[in-house]
């Protein structure tokens, strides 16, 4: 038996007290007044001699109550190490991340991480009940609590490499949610590189609660150089492959100064070879121009050899579709040629242009097919037949897009053709009296993938804008009157985009400005489709197969996903009701969507895990929470040796100390009520 | 409608001592329904010859007009008969069980008594308080101004230190030079044979000697529910008493005092009379008019 707070023994002190009250203090009375005891005369009753035995009761029963609360606040436990080694939980987190790919003296991290768990899994008593967990992004565990030490083992055996990004604040979070459930002491040992960019930014959430007592095992040799394809800049979607440009961006990690030859990657084809000179520890950039890919869908990715000791990250895949140029829908009026004009010129004249412009009036497009477009622009129309509204609308809700511009014909009418919104009024700022003539752009949602670059939005002078009731539109910028300017709304699997101004030099000054080409270039592209898709993404991230406002409707087409490996990760029930997808390897997964458009995406590594280096000493011992625990891992047998825990009975304690006072009030109150009698 | 205020606990609420007395007199009186035995009317009864000191106020001016001899007027009522109040000052007389202590009691006696003589006998009325010696001594007087002195001495009479009779009886005698009422008021905490002795002089001396034994009732009978430690007020002494004792033993002495102690004072020609201070105060003042009138009845008879 020991004492988990020796120091409460002093309160033994305390038990004093009744002694004091029972035994040494003198017995008061009240006495009563009387002329005289000239007749009285001394007497003692046989009921006191009663109460005295009641004290000595009350005596034992305070003595008692004294020293159970002292023990309780000392916390007592009974040693029974052959008992605590088969009730502690011995859990075995193996970090599969990506950055255990690495190789140590040839050895792969992950393969070096495994052998230490079995290790530890030989030495294991035979009764202990232990479990298997897989920490990436998330925390995976692989078996029940069982001590049937050929099931753990093919467990360790059955983790493979993986590409997320470890999280060493899910590994906490996890263990916080299995703690509410499972109380009896566990014993973390945590296989990994302990990587630095692993930690969350908050390290409460790497706490681990109280009945949970980590073991770290670190594998690998800490920090080594490595260089990696930190990002690369590609166009989704090109047409003319002359003017496509493919920036990479080389990053090194605790490394010496280098030159690094990187190559282009074209379907397993090197396009183009070029050298760059990465600093010590920093980034070099490298540009390819021209990308020589055939029609449809390649896969490209930028490489070079790194000849480091963490070759998996040396690449960076990026997908690419070659197409004929998109035609593009411009609907106004005829005495509008302006808007036309301006708006052809910004598309045409964006680098990643891939769109060809048609232009008609509202009369001419009334048997048109919507479908045959990439988005239809509906620019300062008056009025738009219903039959083109409506085929307008079907289109966008299978998918489709169209971008309204209000201009001045707003005032004509109160609906929004295709959007729904209902226009308010009309803001003529230029007769404003003693205003500016004119109002500015306010506040920009940058996030809106047609507002990436909106700096140059801050000089451009409105003068005229349509007070739209954006109603449940997201609003993508406002005038400095607080006038919604850019309302982007989705119906069905498309959008509708509204310009509350118009495309002509007219309403504002916007088609004048170099922002208007950055601002055509970014919302075609995103009401093509080709934004959404485009760009590679990272292992762990999600895709969304269908919409889920939609879901119903898109549930009776299926959706096909096949990864990297050429399987297929969805069931035909998951095929049929999944609305997202997580993509947890690298590589190029095909994909085909509800609304039925294919996509080939580009799957990346997290960055972060290329940054080798490992937490500090000092941060890992504050998170095992004891100084002079060993970091190093030492066998199992040992371990559970060297482990002095104990049966708590602290709390059986306290419940005989509440008994005890129960008991004690009981006998107090009767004495009391004898004493008050006798007053 | 007055002879509630008889009842002490009455009393207890008027802090005018003065107003105590004049208020159980008159409720007495006013319950005599003119008894002819206890005649204090102006019935005139006999002429005395005035001797210097005389009240001036009392002499037959019409008489004197006619013979040119002073000659007193007496009337029934006028026949002197000087009454001494003894009062136990001791500190056993604080105790009290109710709302009236044994000390307001005997003060509420002694101040109805007083002014009885005084006021509506014009009776010389004197005090002696006393413990174990004499606190304060009033001369027996029938000056004006005299019952404000002795309702005052009587308002000073606070309980302290023990009884003795020895001393004061001896001390008293010194001063009675006339024969008259003497009445001891006490709780008479002390041997009977005791008791008789110390006043038994004052009987030799020719006056007529009344105790009024004062007891409150706890003290006859006491009710004691549990073991109890109990206080004697006047030696602090402390002594453990059961109730069973209390019950038995105690009231069986008690009453075997109560009784040697009346037969002894009877006995020695003296009157005794158990007061308790539940009870009203009228026996006290029908006992004084008694002894009064047995002491004047040969005046009714001596008409010149």
């Amino acid at each position: 038996m020991g004492f988990l707070a020796p120091w409460f023994l002093a309160g033994l002190a305390a038990l004093g007290l009744p002694v004091y009250v029972h035994l040494l203090r003198k017995q008061t009375t009240v006495p009563r007044p009387v002329s005289s005891l000239m007749f009285f005369e001394q007497g003692t009753q046989s009921s006191i001699r009663h109460r005295r035995l009641r004290y000595w009761l009350l005596f034992a029963l305070r003595t008692l109550l004294l020293l159970l609360l002292v023990l309780a606040f000392a916390q007592p436990f009974f040693r029974h190490k052959t008992v605590l080694a088969s009730d502690k939980l011995l859990l075995l987190a193996v970090d599969d991340s990506f950055s255990m790919n690495a190789k140590d003296g040839g050895t792969v991290r992950l393969d070096e991480a495994k052998r230490q768990a079995l290790d530890l899994l030989a030495h294991k008593a035979g009764g202990q009940k232990a479990q298997v967990i897989a920490l990436d992004g998330q925390m995976r565990v692989l078996t029940q609590p069982v001590a049937d030490t050929r099931v753990l083992r093919a467990a360790v055996e059955g983790i493979t490499p993986g590409e997320g990004h470890g999280s060493f604040g899910e590994l906490g979070r996890g263990m916080r949610a299995m703690a509410e459930t499972v109380h009896t002491p566990m014993e973390l040992d945590l296989f990994s590189d302990m990587q630095e960019s692993n930690m969350p930014g908050n390290f409460a959430d790497m706490v681990m609660p109280g009945n949970v007592s980590l073991v770290l095992h670190r594998i690998g040799a800490g920090a080594a150089p490595n260089w990696t394809v930190e990002s690369v800049q590609a166009p989704g979607q090109l047409v003319d492959t002359k003017k496509a440009r493919v920036i990479a961006v080389i990053a090194g990690h605790g490394t010496p100064a280098a030159s690094r030859t990187a190559s282009l990657v074209v379907n397993g084809k090197v396009l183009a070879t070029k050298k760059v000179d990465v600093p010590a520890d920093g980034r070099a950039t490298i540009a390819f121009d021209g990308l020589d890919v055939p029609y449809g869908e390649s896969r490209c990715s930028v490489r070079f050899d790194g000849g480091d000791p963490f070759p998996g990250d040396d690449a960076e895949n990026f997908a690419v579709k070659r197409a004929d140029p998109e035609r593009v829908l411009f609907v106004h009026q005829a005495s509008d040629n302006r808007s036309a004009l301006y708006f052809g010129t910004a598309l045409g004249a964006a680098a990643q242009a891939s769109f060809v412009l048609q232009t008609i009036t509202p009369e001419q497009a009334a048997e048109i097919d919507p479908t045959k477009y990439a988005f239809v622009v509906l620019s300062d129309v008056p009025a738009v037949p219903s039959v083109l509204e409506n085929v307008l609308i079907r289109n966008v809700e299978s998918g489709g897009s169209v971008l309204v511009a209000e201009g001045m014909s707003a005032g004509h009418r109160e609906h929004v053709p295709v959007f729904g919104g209902t226009v308010a009024d009309g803001h003529f700022y230029a007769r404003g009296a003693g205003g500016a003539g004119y109002v500015t752009a306010g506040a920009m949602d940058s996030s809106h993938p047609a507002l990436k670059d909106a700096n140059g939005w801050q000089g451009v002078k409105f003068f005229y804008a349509s007070a739209v009731d954006s109603g449940s539109a997201r609003v993508a910028a406002r005038l400095a009157d607080g006038t919604p300017l850019l309302m982007d709304r989705q119906m069905g699997e498309g959008h509708v985009l509204l310009f509350a101004s118009g495309f002509d030099n007219a309403t504002n000054d916007l088609p004048l400005n170099p922002a208007f080409v950055a601002f055509i270039d970014e919302a075609s592209r995103y009401l093509a489709g080709a934004e959404r898709m485009g760009g590679p993404r990272a292992v762990d991230s999600y895709v969304q197969l269908r919409n889920p406002v939609n879901a119903a409707a898109a549930s009776k087409t299926s959706v096909d996903v096949i990864a990297p490996d050429g399987s297929r990760p969805l069931s035909l029930k998951e095929a049929a009701t999944a609305q997202s997808f997580q993509l947890s390897r690298a590589g190029f997964y095909q994909m085909r969507f509800a609304n039925g458009r294919d996509a080939l995406l580009a799957v990346n590594a997290d960055p972060r895990e290329s940054d080798l280096r490992p937490i500090a000493d000092d941060t890992l011992k504050l998170w095992t929470g004891a100084t002079a625990q060993p970091e190093s891992p030492v066998t199992g047998q040992e371990q559970q040796q060297s482990q002095q825990g104990g049966s708590h009975v602290w709390w059986w304690i306290m419940l005989l100390a509440a008994i005890t006072a129960v008991a004690e009030t009981a006998v107090a109150s009767g004495y009391l009520g004898t004493e008050r009698e006798a007053i | 409608m007055l002879q509630r205020f008889l009842d002490p606990a009455v009393l207890q609420g008027i802090s005018s001592l003065d107003l105590v007395a004049r208020t159980v007199v008159d409720g007495f009186v006013a319950g005599l329904h003119r008894s002819p035995d206890f005649g204090f009317s102006m019935e005139f009864a006999e002429y005395r010859a005035y001797s210097p000191g005389d009240d001036l106020r009392h002499v037959d001016w019409n008489l004197f007009a006619r013979t040119e001899r002073c000659y007193l007027k007496r009337y029934r009522g006028d026949t002197n008969s000087q009454l001494t109040v003894l009062l136990d000052a001791s500190n056993s007389m604080k105790y009290g069980s109710g709302a009236v202590s044994k000390m307001d009691y005997a003060r509420y006696v002694a101040a109805s008594l007083l002014y009885l003589a005084i006021h509506n006998q014009h009776d010389p009325a004197g005090l002696i308080v006393f413990d174990d010696e004499v606190r304060n001594y009033i001369r027996p007087s029938t000056r004006s101004g005299q019952l404000y002195r002795l309702l005052a001495g009587l308002e000073q009479a606070e309980p302290a230190a023990r009884t003795d009779f020895g001393k004061p009886m001896q001390y008293f005698q010194q001063f009675l030079n006339r024969r008259g009422i003497v009445l001891v008021i006490s709780d008479f905490y002390a041997q009977p044979e005791e008791i008789v002795r110390a006043v038994e002089p004052l009987r030799f001396h020719g006056s007529d000697v009344v105790l009024f034994h004062l007891l409150d009732p706890k003290e006859i009978y006491p009710d004691l529910k549990g073991p109890s430690i109990l206080v004697d007020l006047e030696t602090d002494e402390k002594l453990e008493v059961i109730p069973d004792y209390v019950k038995t033993a105690y009231r069986a002495k008690m009453d075997r005092h109560l009784q040697d102690l009346s037969d002894r004072t009877q006995a020695a020609g003296m009157s005794y009379h158990l007061l308790t201070t539940d009870k009203p105060l009228d026996r006290a003042l029908t006992e004084y008019l008694t002894l009064r009138q047995s002491k004047g009845s040969p005046s009714r008879t001596g008409v010149r």
